[in-house]
């Protein structure tokens, strides 16, 4: 990368007092970090619209699926299917999170830039292709396999599925990388690993995971792809195809890997709860420590169900301590994340109004549902239940991914004088996160719940008991409310857009250096370099200085 | 000498290395297997050896990572120059590249699976953004003025770049148009080539009225015309040219195949008729 790019502007870099660039070419050819950040957020917002929507319909189809045949065939109904779990992931949370860290996390540790802003831009750009080839050859006739003999044509979009997933792949994975370099070493003066902010640890933590990781499912991509196209069939089921592909990829949205998209979740929580409560943030080394080793815990490119070539010990990977030992352990920095969270709602319990901001409610809300999510990740791995193969899986991606949406809603409402110099209507937000919670709880609840029942995670199997049909209602009228939620945070942000009103620079109060730049932060971010940074709280010490200085004189 | 980042992160790599060793050996791994990652005998349970041993050396590469930008810490890295204080460096100028380069990797991962020109065009493509790319890195940090920069990457490039992007242009634009007249009934084709040539005289009365085109709608016309061409690659090939009408010679025209210098060689081979 160094090889091809200039170095970053290093965080000591005075600002750059450019004029701000306008217009189409200046749009494509940007190095500002926000305008990159406000690419994934929006390719997020939309994806976020249209996995929603297969949800709904997955739903349907679910409710009766002797009945109702709305994706026309079996082939096409298990092709949605799988979008919908690969898409949720790759192409909805990832890129709401990587576009929140792409436009906050340098102004977090007092850069002026993102590092590799060009590798930066290349990812943004990289990614919006990768997901266009991925959603046009799915509708092509391609997917994860065929269920039936796949006509030439099928394999074809079958092998651009692959392709187009690659591509999304190496994007995140590039971005990752300029994220976490810019953690690492674009941190102002005095900004020690220890007093980084809460996301931008989240983030650099997220991105040391994925980076381990995803390489391994490029891999997977590699080994389906070349076996598609010429090999001896044993990964993907021959030349006529085979939901064997499928199979081998879907570890990317079990735990543990699941995790892993959940990890800035924990450092959203905690850069909001500190702020909205008014105090300085309790243990803030606990909670680094505990980000730290929930990412370790999310590491899931060693979980594949498909290439378990173990005859001689007969056991499953399901089986295994490790895996049982993961998915134990997961819950525990979870939950662990909001003792200081309590802590530090219960010293400024003063400084909270009546109704809780939208960005609050969400942060909270998320951090449940992810608790939840792994919750019901334990009933997965313990051995009276082992609900392997059956909706409970299904149930823990979307308690566990959609609980990161709305982390990533409260993001986006918590910082959006930040990213667009707006602030976000209070009450819708709240409207469209308690919509987005009720219905993942609903949604996902339902689902782990329906797997006590022996109900099987492929949708080609029917439901067989009568009260996994009625947990299937419930989990529809929890799709339909996600859906509600997700119309209701792209209402909000299209009107805030279009109230043209700005907001001040620190509307809340903030804790961390990207409330020190103006609203809507210049290029380069901030107006004179920020001085030495003494705590993970710098603009909380600046005013407590002020205060004492007043007080004294 | 060692910066805090390191030894935080180096400890832990040391630690999770050893908890590997001894996992090995405590689950059946013989004396050398797990030292040596298994190359000389069993590392005992492959998958706890294999995930701390995984772990462990990421820790140390991150260990590396850290102190090769020694913590980031600017006056860490001045008492390591033995300087008084680092400098400040410009920031990164915009770039059309990382876009085409986006745009490259996109024509290549069609073209694996649909064509091989299209392919070959997409490796071409990455192949010239890496050189732009790399030439604008250099450029951008030739000397503290950034027009200086400006001024002598131009010199560098602009003798290569403004002939390969003529070329590249010409023959981009034969190449959709040739596919878009043999996919287009007979009349179409006449109206595409009468709009072209509406198109080519709008062009040059805009360049010979002395007027500057506006960057944007360059930018726009350019970004248009690579989705158009990366769109219609597919389309085009998933559907084909038109069917065209089979001539018989010889029978509607009265002509005979040998009036023509049609000459069957199904009988003997032998086309001299020796």
């Amino acid at each position: 990368m160094t090889m091809i790019d200039s170095p970053p502007a290093t965080a000591q870099a005075t600002a750059v007092s450019s004029p701000a660039a306008a217009g189409l070419y200046d749009f494509l050819a940007t190095t500002d970090h926000k305008r990159i950040g406000r690419i994934w957020l929006t390719a997020g917002v939309f994806a976020l619209i249209g996995a929603v929507v297969l949800g709904v319909l997955l739903g349907l189809e679910r409710l009766d699926s002797g009945g109702l045949d709305i994706f026309a065939g079996e082939n096409p109904h298990f092709q949605i299917w799988a979008l919908y779990r690969f898409g949720l992931a790759l192409l909805v949370v990832a890129p709401l999170f990587i576009g929140l860290a792409t436009v906050i996390v340098p102004m977090q540790v007092g850069s002026t830039n993102i590092a590799f802003p060009r590798a930066a831009l290349a990812a943004a750009w990289g990614f919006l292709i990768g997901a266009g080839i991925l959603v046009v050859a799915v509708a092509a006739g391609g997917g994860w396999g065929a269920v039936d003999r796949a006509t030439p044509r099928e394999l074809d979009s079958i092998a651009l599925t692959l392709v187009g997933m690659g591509l999304v792949v190496v994007s995140i994975l590039l971005a990752s990388l300029c994220l976490a370099t810019t953690v690492v070493s674009l941190r102002v003066k005095g900004m020690t690993l220890l007093r980084t902010p809460l996301f931008a640890w989240s983030m650099l933590v997220t991105s040391a995971v994925w980076l381990l990781t995803l390489p391994i499912l490029l891999a997977n991509l590699a080994i389906a792809y070349v076996d598609l196209r010429g090999g001896p069939g044993t990964f993907t089921g021959g030349v006529d195809g085979s939901t064997a592909i499928f199979t081998q990829l879907e570890w990317l949205v079990e735990q543990p890997q699941v995790y892993s998209f959940a990890i800035p979740a924990l450092g959203i929580l905690g850069s909001i709860v500190a702020v909205s409560a008014g105090v300085r943030p309790s243990r803030h080394g606990l909670s680094l420590g505990l980000i730290g080793f929930f990412g370790l815990l999310s590491i899931g490119g060693w979980s594949q169900p498909f290439f378990q070539f173990d005859p001689g010990a007969n056991v499953a990977y399901d089986e295994k301590f490790v895996f049982i030992a993961f998915g134990l352990l997961a819950i525990v920095p979870v939950l662990a994340s909001f003792a200081p969270v309590a802590d530090s709602l219960a010293r400024g319990r003063d400084n909270l109004g009546g109704s809780p901001p939208a960005h609050l409610l969400g942060a909270l809300a998320g951090a449940l549902l992810l608790s939840v999510g792994a919750a019901a990740g334990v009933a997965r791995v313990i051995e009276p239940f082992r609900l392997g193969g059956r909706i409970t899986v299904s149930g823990v991606m979307n308690l566990v991914l959609l609980g990161a949406v709305v982390s990533a809603v409260a993001g986006i409402w918590f910082w959006s004088a930040k990213i667009g110099g707006r602030t976000l209507s209070p009450l819708m937000g709240r409207l469209a996160i308690l919509d987005l919670v009720g219905g993942a709880l609903l949604l996902g609840g339902a689902q782990a719940i329906s797997g006590f029942l022996e109900t099987s995670d492929d949708p080609r199997v029917p439901v067989v008991e009568d009260a996994a049909d009625i947990l299937s209602i419930v989990s529809l009228v929890g799709a339909v409310l996600v859906a509600l939620g997700a119309l209701g945070v792209l209402a909000a942000i299209v009107s805030a857009l279009r109230s043209g009103r700005t907001t001040e620079a620190d509307p809340w109060g903030g804790h961390t250096l990207e409330w020190a730049t103006a609203t809507p932060p210049p290029a380069g971010n901030f107006a004179e370099a920020p001085g030495l940074v003494m705590s993970e709280a710098p603009l909380l010490d600046a005013r407590e200085q002020t205060s004492a200085e007043g007080e004294d004189s | 000498m060692f910066t805090t980042g390191f030894k935080f992160f180096f400890g832990i790599g040391v630690a999770l290395s050893t908890a590997a060793v001894l996992y090995g050996y405590t689950t059946g791994g013989n004396h050398v297997g797990p030292l040596s990652l298994g190359w000389k005998g069993g590392v005992g349970e492959h998958l706890g050896y294999g995930l701390l041993v995984a772990l462990g050396l990421s820790a140390i590469g991150i260990a590396l990572t850290l102190i090769s930008y020694r913590d980031a810490d600017p006056a860490d890295q001045a008492r390591f120059r033995g300087v008084d204080d680092i400098a400040p460096t410009a920031p990164v100028t915009g770039s059309h590249w990382p876009i085409v380069g986006a745009f490259g990797v996109g024509t290549m991962a069609v073209g694996l699976v649909l064509n091989t020109a299209v392919f070959i065009t997409g490796v071409v493509i990455c192949a010239a953004v890496a050189f732009e790319w790399m030439m604008d890195a250099w450029a951008d940090r030739a000397t503290g003025d950034p027009q200086a920069n400006r001024a002598l990457r131009n010199r560098i490039m602009a003798p290569l770049e403004i002939p390969a992007a003529g070329t590249a242009a010409v023959a981009l634009g034969v190449l959709a148009l040739s596919r878009i007249l043999l996919n287009v009934s007979k009349l179409g084709a006449v109206v595409v080539a009468g709009l072209l040539a509406v198109a080519i005289l709008g062009v040059a009365i805009l360049a010979t009225s002395g007027r500057r085109p506006n960057r944007n709608i360059v930018a726009g016309l350019v970004l248009s015309l690579g989705v158009g061409i990366l769109g219609f690659g597919v389309w085009a090939t998933v559907d084909g040219e038109r069917d065209f009408e089979e001539h018989e010679y010889g029978e509607d025209e009265g002509q005979s195949e040998e009036s023509l210098g049609v000459v069957d060689t199904s009988t003997d081979g032998d086309i001299y008729g020796e």
